[in-house]
């Protein structure tokens, strides 16, 4: 059974029966209640600053549904301290341009502490954010910051690209016994799409396939797969049939996945919405050099944001974010 | 803004040419239609004007250089000192085609240039996929014509050349030869004369398929064939590849200079061959001959093959032949499409080897002990002496086609096609 | 609190391991034989054994750089932190932490910490975990001076007072941030007032005074453990040897030093408060400071000779299965 829900209500699902199945499970961030002294009348939460974790609060109580001050680094730091002793917190980290503000929690504590202590401790800690751009939220708000997670031993980095993968990666996320950073992109948050009902996971590690077609490989993940989709419609009007592959998983990277569909092909293009320098993409790319050499028919092609902060303007942003049409250029362009 | 100046192709089959001189100083004025430049290709010197007034403003080739057709010579500015970026204009410019490409399949047209791939000058890139695939099928990619961005070498390139050389007949020395085939039955080889494919016995071949195995043997240079550009192609190399086509004993049929080559494997491999057909044979390459071969060879690198066609109609066909309208055009085309597929560059080393083979197997016909057609033409003018053969060969025999001219399987088609199947259904 | 006689010859002994321990890493670093940055507590070991004699293994402890004092309070065995410091595989990080990193989750020790003020939210998520969970136990950090001025210790205190979280913040003041004395960098003459700030409970013990911690611990841990919320605890201390080991505590007054050394040091102030009390005998004391002694010697015999890790185990236990 499913039904349409946009990716913000699948979220809030995933969430719902992650606590309603595990007692250890708490929400802790900026606002996930939002909704001042509860008690008075004429007065509703927010649930979060786009509303995601609306409604939890009523079913799970203000023990496990907790606003916490504007404090990143606090807040990230007891969730990694309440996970080493026994709790399951999904923190939020409202936007992910906050990773400036509390970077060590995540960076030298919950990557490293079960490392550095040889194994004895469990860090089941799930950091739920907001990436990318696409709101006119401007520069301090809109970074796609998920290669600094994706890049850090011991953190392991999820991003769905619809409301079905967001539901079952984020169940998959919390139940993991390490630290993940799940990412939301605003790019898909009010996509609506199908989402099967009950409890499902969505494994983490495992890139989808989305679409098959034998000329070019395109790889996308969050924001931008509905992007390569529609590259790829506009592709196979002109004859050109793509594969379309949505990663899912930024670390650990479904490698095996990106080097079948190149080796189908031997064209590849990435299409990621961050900016340019150090990241996915070109770890990408660097591994279609590495292991796929031989498979290589045409240069690896990056679609990516300009090396520049986020525009605000609403024409300079469009123009910022990577495109159907571009990705379009992008392959012809391959000769 | 500057206009470029590229080495022209002068004609279908031109695919470089040698830069001799530059007529005019770099910052000199030229007005259009002036003398820019001087080039020679295939042994033919050109003056080249210029397409646009201005100044020369910058030059890309030293004279004695030898370069592709496409390659930017120069450019002309409209002032002698005006803003100008050699490489950046080069990099827009440059249309240097690729190495030469066999006529049929053709690949894709010349590529546009890359923007990004990096290659020294001379190396073309290769993909890595397409690299794999040619050590995969053992193909020499050297050969192998790129058609991506840049003349990038792709994987589809490579599996089209292989295709193509699936499709050759290896002969030795890492040498392939297009060699049609139809029909089943004891095989018989059909060489044709200079400057023409197999397609010149389109007139016999259906009807000796019936009964035999026909293969069409075009020889180096010819067609799909390999044109090694060695200095000369001896006759006897011609023969000699003829033979390594099948094993076992053949029937040898070949018109002007590929009877010749079928006279060197009589000779050379007689135990091989069962019978001999030598239509319009020669033994002395006379003083005409040699001209028509050597002009022919020249309007080759020149003209357009239609062109060529026309030229050789007076000299291939007889005057009642040429009164017939219908049959002159059909003759054209036919004759075009033939000349079409042989290399130009080919033909002058081609013609060296007829040259070199005239007179020197005079004394040895009588030595031919196998059953022999030849196929005179009375009104031929490149090969008259043809009688002469059938005399010196011992268990000749001669058919004479008083009205014909040199390319009397075309001329008197029935004819000579049912004569032929007889003497083949006799030995 | 009146604390038995087993339980002071356990204090006793714990302090005198932790002295005898870091007295022997010194040796052994500037012997050569010993790699990294280690940061020794000699002097502070009162404040580490006052606070950690409250406490079981399943209350939680976090600590600094400067933390082998605080995990030997805590019960972790001595052997498998030489072990450690020596890099083998025996050691109770499995060679992976080294003397920054070292922790033990089973005896409650959360670890050292790298990164100054770390520890802090660390304890506050542990003390989250007792409310939530309704255990009664209860989370202590200790930190120093200068990490009282990282935001995350604000931040945590703040969110702690908020929900009245079973913590209690130790924080170690020994008059020195690194090499910069702290009344350059901290505003308050004592760091205890900045709990008003969070409406937070606080208290000041003289950390040289193993007595005094005990019963001023004693008296927060309860509060705590008893859903009465944080407190924050300044222990006013003064650490006998350099901030890492190869310090040339150019920065420092040498009188100062030696006056806190010959005059404050709380093992001799411990010795002679029992022996004045007549709690325990000076044999007692002896027969202590000779065990500790071997034990030393046997950790480090051991560890000379235990295994290193497999280079394989670089690549082990960076995610949990």
């Amino acid at each position: 059974m499913s039904r349409k829900l946009s990716t913000g209500r699948a979220i809030n699902e995933a969430l719902a029966i992650a606590m309603e199945s595990d007692p250890d499970v708490i929400l802790l961030g900026e606002d996930v209640v939002g909704g001042g002294t509860l008690e008075a009348d004429g007065v509703d939460e927010m649930g979060g600053v786009v509303g995601t974790t609306k409604g939890l609060v009523k079913r799970f109580g203000r023990d496990r549904v907790l606003d916490t001050p504007i404090s990143e680094m606090g807040l990230l730091g007891t969730a990694v301290g309440a996970a080493a002793t026994g709790l399951r917190p999904v923190a939020e980290l409202m936007f992910m341009d906050f990773l400036g503000v509390c970077l060590d929690p995540l960076l030298n504590q919950a990557a490293k502490l079960r490392y550095m202590f040889g194994g004895k401790v469990r860090i089941p800690l799930t950091v739920r954010t907001l990436c990318g751009a696409g709101m006119q939220a401007a520069a301090q708000h809109s970074q796609s910051l998920y290669w600094i997670t994706a890049g850090i031993p011991g953190l392991k980095t999820v991003i769905p690209s619809n409301p079905a993968d967001a539901k079952g990666l984020l169940l998959a996320a919390i139940r993991d016994d390490n630290p993940v950073v799940f990412c939301e992109p605003k790019l898909i948050l009010n996509q609506v799409g199908e989402v099967p009902e009950g409890d499902y996971e969505v494994p983490i590690g495992v890139a989808h396939l989305a679409r098959q077609g034998g000329d070019v490989s395109l790889v996308g993940f969050g924001g931008t797969v509905p992007i390569a989709l529609r590259a790829a419609d506009l592709l196979a009007a002109e004859g050109i049939q793509a594969d379309v592959l949505d990663l899912r998983s930024l670390a650990p990277l479904d490698e095996e996945a990106i080097l079948t569909t190149l080796e189908k092909t031997g064209s590849l293009v990435v299409v990621d919405e961050a900016t340019p320098r150090c990241g996915i993409a070109s770890d990408v790319a660097a591994l279609c050099v590495d292991r796929g050499f031989d498979s290589l028919n045409t240069p690896v092609r990056r679609v990516t944001a300009p090396h520049a902060p986020v525009p605000f303007s609403a024409v300079l942003e469009q123009a910022y974010l990577p495109s159907a049409e571009r990705v379009v250029e992008t392959v012809r362009a391959l000769g | 803004m500057a206009i470029p100046i590229s080495m022209p192709k002068l004609g279908m089959t031109m695919e470089e040419g040698t830069l001799l001189h530059w007529e005019v100083e770099v910052g000199a004025r030229v007005e259009k239609g002036e003398t820019l430049y001087v080039i020679e290709s295939e042994k033919t010197e050109a003056e080249i004007e210029a397409t646009a007034a201005g100044y020369l403003r910058h030059v890309y080739v030293e004279p004695g250089d030898v370069v592709p057709c496409g390659t930017l010579l120069a450019a002309i500015a409209d002032a002698p000192d005006a803003d100008f970026d050699p490489e950046a204009f080069r990099h827009e410019h440059d249309r240097a085609t690729t190495a030469p490409e066999p006529s049929a399949p053709a690949p894709a047209p010349a590529p546009a240039p890359a923007t990004d791939t990096r290659t020294e000058a001379g190396r073309r890139p290769v993909a890595p996929a397409a690299r794999k695939l040619a050590r995969e099928l053992e193909v020499d990619l050297e050969r192998i014509p790129g058609s991506g961005p840049g003349g990038r070498v792709t994987r589809e390139d490579v599996r089209t050349y292989a295709d193509l050389r699936a499709s050759l007949v290896e002969v030795g020395g890492g040498v392939g030869l297009e060699v049609p085939r139809l029909g089943a039955g004891d095989p018989v080889l059909l060489l044709p004369g200079f400057g023409t494919d197999v397609s010149s016995f389109a007139a016999q071949t259906p009807a000796l398929a019936e009964h035999h195995l026909v293969l069409g043997v075009n020889p180096q240079g010819v067609g799909l064939s390999d044109d090694p550009e060695l200095d000369t192609h001896p006759v006897s190399r011609a023969a000699a590849d003829a033979a390594a086509v099948i094993d076992g004993p053949i029937h040898v049929v070949g018109a002007s200079l590929g009877a010749a080559a079928a006279i060197e494997l009589a000779l050379e491999q007689p135990e091989r061959v069962r019978s001999l057909t030598l239509i319009t044979p020669f033994v002395r390459a006379d003083a005409r001959l040699q001209a028509v071969t050597e002009a022919w060879a020249r309007i080759a690198a020149e003209c357009s093959p239609e062109t060529l066609a026309r030229a050789l109609l007076p000299w291939l066909f007889s005057r009642d032949w040429l009164a017939d309208d219908t049959a002159r055009e059909r003759g054209v085309r036919g004759l075009a499409a033939s000349v079409a597929r042989v290399r130009a560059t080919a033909l002058g080393r081609i013609a060296a080897g007829l040259r070199a083979w005239s007179g020197t197997r005079v004394d040895d016909l009588a030595r031919i002990d196998i059953p022999t057609l030849v196929v005179v033409a009375g009104a031929d003018l490149l090969t008259p002496n043809g009688a002469a053969v059938a005399t010196a060969i011992p268990r000749a025999e001669c058919l004479e086609v008083r009205q014909a001219g040199h390319a009397v399987a075309v001329e008197a088609a029935e004819v000579v096609t049912d004569r032929l199947l007889s003497h083949l259904a006799a030995h | 609190m009146q604390l038995s006689r087993e339980q002071l010859l356990d204090a006793y002994a714990r302090m005198r391991t932790i002295r005898a321990f870091e007295e022997k890493l010194e040796e052994l670093v500037k012997g050569g034989k010993l790699g990294g940055f280690l940061h020794l507590y000699a002097g502070e070991e009162a404040v580490a054994v006052g606070v950690c004699s409250h406490l079981g293994d399943a209350d939680i402890v976090t600590s600094t750089h400067r933390g082998h004092g605080h995990c030997i309070a805590k019960g972790v065995d001595v052997k498998g932190m030489m072990a450690e410091l020596f890099g083998r595989a025996t050691g109770v990080c499995k060679g992976k932490g080294g003397s920054m990193h070292i922790a033990d989750v089973d005896r409650g020790m959360l670890g050292a910490n790298g990164i100054v003020g770390a520890g802090i939210p660390l304890t506050t998520g542990a003390a989250l975990t007792a409310k939530l969970k309704k255990t009664e136990n209860v989370a202590v950090c200790f930190f120093g001076d200068g990490a009282t001025n990282q935001g995350q210790f604000h931040e945590s205190l703040n969110m702690a007072a908020n929900w009245q979280l079973p913590a209690v913040y130790v924080v170690e003041n020994n008059g020195f941030g690194e090499f910069t004395p702290t009344e350059y960098v901290v505003p308050v003459k004592d760091i205890a007032e900045r709990a008003r700030s969070y409406a937070m409970r606080s208290d000041i013990a003289d950390g040289m005074d193993f007595f005094d911690v005990y019963q001023r611990a004693g008296e927060a841990i309860e509060r705590a453990r008893h859903g009465e919320g944080p407190t924050l605890l300044e222990c006013k201390t003064y650490r006998f040897m350099g901030h890492f080991v190869g310090d040339p505590l150019v920065y420092r007054p040498k009188e100062e030093a030696e006056d806190w050394i010959q005059n404050r040091d709380p093992l001799l102030n411990f010795e002679s408060k029992v022996s004045e009390a007549g709690m325990l005998e000076e044999s007692d004391l002896r027969e202590i400071d000779g065990a500790v002694s071997r034990l030393l010697e046997e950790a480090i015999a051991e560890a000379e000779t235990a295994p290193l890790p497999e280079l394989a185990s670089i690549l082990t236990d960076v995610y949990a299965e």
